[in-house]
């Protein structure tokens, strides 16, 4: 059968398991989607609003933040404090062994910038490289579905930075996580977890490291059981308020460069922080044959948060070979030249 | 029960979580079977609050109670009576 290609999103039959309705011209994921509405979206915003004035000031810091020194990132942690100045954040810039320089800069100057502590997490870079390592040479180690959100190699590093702010946000007592997601890349904005669960979550990606052959026994990836069994009354909850914000690629960069923020020499037009992105995508793409972002895209596209032609660009987009030839020398893989 | 199981399948078929044709019984692991992760997880959980409009208490957080199909829909069963 000829090819199909969903005439809202970026979708297409090419894709394992994207359907495409004839009659409709739509992908199943176009055809059932129901967006957030501004009602819903307020409501939700008014409940984060009461969730930070109800639970604030009760530990060392309110708020554990992921900064990867991106533009997303750099850009909610910005609007998060300038609309909730009372907020104590301690930013954590989760350093894989491929974070750009530009990146560590500008976590720093964000931080400088809203008056946040800076934390930056980091591992033995051989350590790091065998882990991504494992992640690239693994198949199908990841469930249907997860090979849709990222790639493997991005699928294990925002695992461990999960599990690791968890493990931060417990041992300084604070309330919440906060992550900058698009709608496209994580449509639940509040997500309320318990002691049961962070251990479940817990087990179950020491499962999926052992199913890449990375035994964590030193608990570096994970988080570590001692610190689960310390979980005080309230459980940390996780937040994505990015995905309630009007979201524009355009208007976001545009607000952090005024603050400061330099654009990366990255040839990557889908990481303005990693090295490895490029690689991970090329992986991805040998693997899976389809592109590791086209969910993400779909996601923004569906939601009307980027155009049509914009994301099919971005997917068509050829990844950076000097990008892909630096990561796999460090990681030590052969790639092959198509 | 039976339109419950229904819909958490269906669901689970929209969304990729598995193919279509795929054969579920009952009480198949949804983790050990690889339809679903930590982060999966998280999205179901939601779906279900959302669709069936319960509340989960944190100690039914559980494998035993989100592994299956069957657990799931005792869940939802005793949750939204």
């Amino acid at each position: 059968m000829s090819k199909l290609a969903c005439k809202k999103c970026v979708l297409n039959s090419d894709i394992p398991g994207i359907e495409i309705n004839e009659e409709s011209g739509l992908c199943h994921f176009c055809e059932t989607y129901v967006p957030l509405s501004s009602k819903e979206r307020e409501q939700y915003l008014n409940r984060i609003e009461e969730l930070f004035k109800e639970y604030s000031g009760r530990g060392n810091y309110d708020v554990i933040f992921a900064l990867s020194g991106g533009k997303d990132s750099s850009y909610t942690l910005y609007k998060l404090k300038k609309d909730y100045p009372f907020l104590k954040v301690l930013a954590v810039q989760f350093d894989n062994g491929f974070t750009s320089d530009y990146a560590v800069v500008n976590a720093k100057k964000m931080c400088e910038i809203t008056g946040c502590d800076y934390f930056k997490l980091t591992m033995e870079t051989e350590v790091l490289y065998e882990l991504f390592r494992k992640a690239a040479e693994s198949y199908d180690a990841f469930p249907k579905f997860a090979k849709y959100r990222a790639s493997d190699i991005c699928n294990i590093c925002i695992s461990v930075i999960k599990q690791k702010l968890l493990e931060q946000a417990i041992v300084q007592n604070a309330p919440f996580v906060v992550f900058a997601f698009t709608a496209g890349q994580s449509p639940n904005p509040i997500i309320n977890l318990s002691a049961n669960f962070i251990q479940w979550s817990r087990n179950l990606f020491e499962k999926q490291l052992q199913k890449i052959g990375v035994d964590d026994r030193d608990e570096q990836f994970l988080i570590k059981n001692e610190v689960i069994k310390n979980i005080g009354e309230v459980a940390p909850s996780i937040l994505h308020p990015l995905c309630l914000w009007e979201y524009s690629e355009d208007k976001v960069i545009e607000t952090v460069m005024e603050l400061g923020w330099k654009a990366p020499d990255l040839n990557d037009s889908n990481s303005t922080n990693c090295t490895l992105n490029s690689f991970a995508c090329h992986n991805h793409l040998e693997k899976y044959g389809f592109h590791p972002y086209a969910f993400d895209i779909a996601g923004l596209v569906r939601s009307g948060e980027m155009s049509r032609e914009e994301g099919l660009e971005k997917l068509h987009q050829e990844l950076s070979q000097p990008l892909i030839e630096e990561a796999a020398e460090k990681l030590e893989i052969k790639i092959n030249h198509s | 029960m039976e339109q419950i199981k229904n819909g958490i399948l269906d669901y689970l078929k929209d969304n990729s979580f598995m193919e279509r044709g795929t054969v579920l019984r009952d009480s198949d692991s949804l983790t050990q079977n690889g339809i679903i992760d930590s982060i999966g997880l998280l999205e179901l959980i939601d779906y279900i609050c959302e669709t069936y409009s319960i509340e989960i208490p944190e100690d039914m957080l559980t494998p035993e109670n989100f592994d299956s199909l069957q657990g799931i829909t005792d869940l939802i069963t005793r949750l939204a009576k």
